[in-house]
């Protein structure tokens, strides 16, 4: 598990990081998600050891980083791909990791493999196309076999067959019970993998919460329907008896309601009542994106009026 | 997890000594070390081919007290050029492309790493240097085999280059993790050893003189060649002031490395 409690970087006058505070729990892949300079890369940094925090802390199974010895063995991160010196080859620079943590060579060209790295593996590193950097990198977290996983922007240059095996990885991995904490600015590979995101924005927390609370959060239920008599149905939609659970109603582009607040059921049984014909009727996937977008526009807002509000039972 | 994963904990010995061998393969796993050392090596025991062939086509024949270990003198100066780069670059690497990040998740504990890496940097360009200073005497005295090549003046050449080297090695890896620059912490090191003190020893003050005294470069050649900028110079004191240089870089480097984030 991760704990970051309070944890706070300042450059200057700047608050890069702002009283940080969310765990990461195993058997979960957790997104960690705000826009650009939102303090992402920064916090990681400081949960490594990397940075030093100004104030607060960042634990990993109740431990520092630096305190972790050896750290491969617990915690394996992938932070940088292109951190990795140009005129080594792939294979050396993962046995260099290897010795630092007493972790056997042969564990080393079995990584390769899981990775898929294969022959490039014995070439020098700046021939590496932004994708088998990417593989090195997560070679390099996956040396130790740790328990810990953190990953920021893992998907980064990867073809789609790279995409869906690193998917289908950070899945194994919180389904053996392990802890995996990954960046991304990918709203819908998230929306793919994880089961939970925490989202900030300008150093501070927006959201911690279940991607289903998170998604919930922008009005649940949506419909999208269509009728050659669209302006009968719209009208009978708009004109439903009112009360808490009013459905709001607008028209698309092509003419046809767009429903927000009832279910394709509910929008079916009135259709069917009012003996109106629907050619099409189908639940409208909420997005990450949205949310996400949501969120962080409201981040703005916040920072701006200097206030605390909660959405979805997840502080801001 | 595989058990031959399982977690456990390792004592700051062990680390080190992983640590350390790690930082043996860092330098030896990329190409510009061997280039370096190959560079170094040819330029060092060229200049004793050199000054051996001169030596054994005077007429006059060497000086009655000479032994092979002088005639590599200017070998051990050119010796000195390589040992600086190699320093350099070794302990700036990580910081010019990144893979400082790597480095510290791997090694956490700064203190563990800066040992190893000065320790193995110092080391390897001490020992090179050494080791081809003396292969320099020996292509000397294989051209003048008149002057001998007696083992204690060796010992006694080797241990006073051994002094100088390191600390010049201590000097230009401080500076390197101090500066995290590459072309920086050369420039500063080549002004420090080779610039500065000829440059300030010509002047025609005093003050610049006794400045030049005081420089690395300065007191470093007195310990190979036995001349310096002032006439009241000895070993002793080129060896303090080697040694003050050195611990002064190194605690540069080290307060860089132990005390700030790692790429600021």
């Amino acid at each position: 598990m991760i704990s970051v409690q309070g944890l706070t970087k300042r450059y200057g006058d700047v608050r890069a990081v702002d009283d940080l505070t969310f765990d990461v729990e195993p058997g979960k892949v957790t997104g960690f998600l705000g826009p650009n300079g939102a303090g992402k890369s920064t916090t990681m940094r400081m949960m490594m050891g990397l940075d030093r925090p100004t104030a607060g802390t960042a634990t990993i199974s109740g431990r520092r980083y630096v305190d972790l010895s050896p750290p491969l063995r617990e915690v394996g991160a992938l932070l940088d791909a292109g951190a990795v010196h140009p005129g080594r080859t792939g294979r050396a620079h993962l046995r260099i990791g290897a010795r630092t943590n007493g972790i056997p060579l042969w564990r080393v060209e079995e990584v390769i493999d899981q990775v898929g790295l294969g022959s490039a593996a014995g070439r020098r590193v700046k021939g590496y196309s932004l994708g088998m950097r990417q593989r090195l990198g997560i070679a390099g977290a996956l040396l130790g076999d740790p328990r810990v996983l953190l990953f920021d922007e893992p998907v980064n240059g990867l073809d789609l067959d790279g995409v869906r095996w690193i998917r289908a990885l950070l899945r194994g991995f919180a389904d053996e019970g392990r802890t995996v904490l990954v960046s991304s600015h990918l709203m819908s590979e998230m929306q793919l993998v994880a089961d939970r995101v925490v989202v900030i924005g300008r150093g501070r927390l927006i959201a911690d919460a279940d991607i289903d609370e998170v998604l919930q959060g922008l009005g649940g239920r949506r419909v999208r329907v269509r009728s050659p008599r669209a302006a009968d149905l719209h009208r009978a939609l708009t004109d439903r008896p009112g009360g808490p659970g009013r459905p709001e109603v607008e028209r698309t582009g092509s003419g046809e309601p767009d429903v927000s607040g009832l279910g394709a059921t509910e929008v079916g049984d009135l259709a069917h009542a009012l003996g109106l014909p629907v050619h099409h009727l189908a639940d409208v996937e909420q997005s990450l994106e949205d949310a996400y977008l949501t969120l962080t526009r409201d981040s703005v807002e916040h920072h701006g009026h200097g206030e605390q509000p909660v959405v979805n039972g997840a502080r801001r | 997890m595989s058990t031959l994963m399982a977690p456990r904990t390792t004592t700051t010995p062990s680390a080190l000594a992983r640590t350390g061998r790690a930082e043996w393969s860092r330098v030896w796993s990329v190409r510009s070390s061997w280039i370096l050392a190959l560079l170094t090596a040819a330029a060092v025991v060229g200049l004793g081919t050199l000054v051996g062939l001169d030596a054994a086509g005077d007429p006059s024949g060497p000086p009655p007290d000479a032994t092979a270990w002088d005639g590599a003198r200017p070998s051990a100066m050119f010796a000195l050029f390589g040992i600086l780069a190699l320093s350099v670059v070794t302990s700036t690497a990580d910081h010019a492309t990144g893979a400082i990040v790597p480095t510290l998740q791997w090694t956490p504990r700064r203190g563990v790493l800066l040992a190893a890496r000065v320790g193995v940097v110092v080391g390897v360009a001490t020992l090179l240097g050494l080791a081809l200073v003396a292969a320099a005497s020996g292509v000397v005295w294989a051209f003048v085999p008149v002057v001998g090549l007696p083992p204690g003046a060796g010992a006694g050449t080797l241990g006073g280059l051994a002094v100088v080297y390191a600390c010049c090695s201590l000097l230009a890896v401080g500076l390197g993790l101090a500066l995290r620059s590459t072309a920086g912490a050369l420039v500063t090191v080549i002004a420090l050893v080779l610039v500065l003190p000829p440059l300030l020893a010509n002047l025609p003050y005093d003050w610049a003189v006794d400045l030049s005294a005081l420089m690395p470069g300065s007191n470093a050649l007195y310990l190979i060649f036995g001349e310096g900028p002032r006439d009241d110079m000895t070993a002793t004191s080129s060896r303090l002031t080697l040694t003050a240089w050195a611990l002064t870089a190194l605690a540069a480097g080290g307060w860089r490395l132990l005390r700030t984030d790692a790429s600021r």
